[in-house]
């Protein structure tokens, strides 16, 4: 039995550290990883806007609490967005070129006709004006709910 | 147009770093939240969440700075290498995260269920506590009914002057009350305590045996008796007339049958009956031998007139003479007989007149003195000062404490004492005189038959038997009674009650 972990655990590491030598029924190759992780973006959006849709459905955005909840997922939800629209365009070679990349100097030029879209992307690279925003209302909700845990889960509220 | 990069890896920089400070501030939030109530799945959900932010925020943000620092450093192969963990990291968290609030919906239902549960089983929960204080209050108040309800019965058996009393099976006194325990002469046994000195068996106060064997037999077979009368036995030896109502119980928690006993002592009113009943009996006799009296008083008063003239003409010493003179004097006999018969029967004539009673035994006793003192009889006086003048045949008074002392110096024989006694009763309304002896005393079986008439323990000859019968009719002409209490080989005592008239149920004036 013992035996029988060992070898499971060693597949596992195989698979891990060395995705090349893995004997999968299917090669994985590098859009894979950007298209999946474009589909956790996709389905993080998803997943936020039922969370906000039922909040308000319920009537709990009443509550301050439940208000900062769904201000955070609305500022995810943003967040994502972004995410995806910087991935995208990360991912283009036709829209601007880097200069000295890797030092503090580094630049972008857009390639011409191609400017505005690299001043989206350039202001969209700083997703974290909307993340940082999101966690910090999550925590303005987390301690709303210490302060009044009846108010932030009361025992009354149903859909009529 | 250029676009410094610059700007863009503080935001990344400074921005990482927010972001782990406040996912790691954001579980510790979720945790203290968590704490505050474990049960409830909302804390449940934000638990998680927080979680997979903070990873997803610790994955993210180490990932950015070390690009940063790594790209700067030039080291661009080591950043290559961390990349795609990085990234598949925090793929992974967010998709968490995702997937952990789309379920959301679900946690509020089965919150809610929970609520509704919990608010069913409060309002179960406060029915049972409501119903069992009334439970305990009934029981409360069932116990103190029951207290009261066992007081009640225990001052009920306590303060009973007729036994009662718990038997066992086989006999065994359970308990029993004082006033049975009084009858029985058991005051000072424990009957609740351990050991063979504190049982006592019901059976052994029967003076018939046989008596308890059937009463028990009754009991099981009919389960309950009413008024039998049973004979106790004391532990004095004192007789008592009980009259037993009885009933059987089967304890189920004991398993065992017990006996209820309400024993009453009816030997005073079998005393009374059994005088009613002599008195009733001396009634008839008198009302009988009335009517014989008179119808044979009648023919010997002519037998004993022609007897008397027959005996005028007849010259003294022939034998004719002889014969009439025998005739005569059994005529007189009879004669006598038949006038004490009247007087048993209260019918012949009385003078009543005020007299005084010590006058009357002192002339009687002058008249026996002599036969007594040939006896070797001492005789005892005790007078009452109190005692007044009472209205009386001083003639046939004067036969009943004739008869009285006679009977008591026949009692006696040879040696002995006579007290004779005179009082007046506390309530004033009665004179007691009492003549007692140290004879031989009366036979218990012979005592309801002493003032019938012609019942007589002495040899033919020797008396009638109408002494006592005339003495009862004298008293009990005089509004009187007359008694009699006896020990075999000790003595009797007979007791004269006469009744006080009107005028001296006062204060009486002494007359000596």
């Amino acid at each position: 039995m013992r035996q029988e972990w060992m070898f499971i655990l060693f597949c596992f590491c195989v698979a891990i550290f060395d995705p090349a030598g893995a004997w999968a029924t299917q090669v994985h190759a590098e859009p894979e990883g950007l298209y999946s992780h474009q589909l956790g973006h996709g389905f993080f959006i998803v997943s936020m806007g039922v969370f906000i849709y039922w909040l308000r459905g319920r009537r709990l955005v009443r509550h301050k609490g439940w208000r900062y909840l769904q201000y955070s997922a609305l500022l995810f939800v943003l967040w994502n967005v972004d995410a995806i629209v910087v991935h995208h365009l990360e991912n283009q070679d036709d829209l601007f070129m880097k200069f000295s990349e890797g030092t503090l100097h580094a630049f972008l030029q857009p390639y011409p006709g191609r400017e505005w879209v690299t001043v989206m992307f350039y202001i969209c690279k700083m997703d974290h004006v909307l993340c940082v925003p999101a966690i910090i209302f999550l925590y303005l909700a987390l301690r709303q709910m210490i302060r009044s845990p009846h108010e932030f889960s009361p025992r009354d509220v149903e859909r009529p | 147009m250029t676009l410094p990069i610059f700007p863009v890896l503080v935001v990344d920089l400074v921005g990482s770093g927010l972001m782990i400070f406040f996912a790691v501030a954001c579980v510790r939030l979720s945790l203290r939240l968590y704490g505050q109530d474990r049960e409830n799945v909302l804390w449940v959900y934000l638990l998680m969440v927080s979680h997979a932010l903070a990873v997803f925020a610790v994955s993210r943000g180490v990932g950015h700075i070390a690009k940063q620092l790594l790209l700067l450093g030039d080291y661009r192969y080591l950043w290559d290498v961390l990349r795609p963990y990085s990234g598949s990291m925090n793929t992974i968290s967010f998709c968490v995260v995702g997937a952990v609030t789309l379920f959301f919906e679900r946690i509020w239902k089965v919150y809610q269920q929970i609520l509704r549960d919990r608010r069913a089983l409060q309002a179960v929960h406060e029915e049972l506590v409501s119903l069992n204080k009334r439970l305990e209050d009934l029981v409360s108040e069932r116990t103190e009914e029951l207290k009261r309800s066992e007081q009640k019965f225990r001052r009920i058996f306590e303060a009973s002057r007729d036994m009662i009393a718990v038997v066992a099976l086989d006999g065994t006194v359970l308990d029993m009350n004082p006033a049975g325990r009084e009858m029985l002469g058991i005051n000072g046994l424990d009957l609740q305590g351990e050991g063979a000195a504190s049982r006592v068996s019901f059976g052994t106060f029967c003076a018939h045996p046989e008596d308890w064997e059937n009463l028990r037999e009754r009991l099981r077979r009919e389960c309950y008796v009413s008024d039998a009368e049973i004979d106790l036995v004391s532990r004095d030896g004192r007789e008592i007339n009980g009259l037993f109502s009885a009933a059987s119980q089967r304890s189920i928690m004991e398993k065992m049958e017990i006996f209820h006993f309400v024993v009453k002592d009816v030997s005073q009113r079998k005393a009374m009956q059994k005088q009613l009943l002599q008195a009733d009996k001396l009634a008839s006799i008198g009302q009988l031998a009335a009517g014989v009296a008179h119808e044979i008083n009648n023919p010997l008063g002519i037998i004993l007139g022609y007897t008397q003239l027959l005996i005028r003409e007849e010259p003294e010493g022939t034998e004719r003479y002889e014969d009439l003179k025998t005739i005569e004097r059994h005529t007189r006999a009879c004669k006598t007989i038949v006038e004490d018969l009247l007087s048993f029967a209260r019918r012949s004539p009385t003078r009543k007149e005020p007299a005084s009673l010590h006058d009357i035994i002192t002339e009687v006793l002058s008249v026996a003195r002599h036969n007594l003192e040939m006896r070797r009889i001492e005789i005892e006086l005790h007078f009452d000062p109190e005692v007044p003048a009472l209205v009386l045949d001083k003639d046939k008074m004067r036969q009943v404490f004739m008869n009285l002392i006679m009977n008591a110096q026949q009692a006696i024989g040879k040696e002995g004492r006579i007290s004779i006694q005179t009082s007046l009763d506390a309530d004033r309304r009665h004179v007691r005189v009492s003549v007692a002896d140290t004879g031989v005393g009366i036979n218990p079986r012979d005592l309801p038959r002493i003032f019938d008439p012609f019942f007589t323990t002495k040899s033919p000859g020797e008396g009638t038997g109408l002494g006592l019968s005339v003495s009862y009719g004298i008293v009990k002409d005089h509004g009187g009674e007359i008694l009699v209490e006896s020990e075999p080989g000790k003595g009797s005592v007979f007791t004269v009650l006469l009744p006080l008239t009107a005028e001296h149920s006062g204060p009486g004036e002494p007359y000596e």
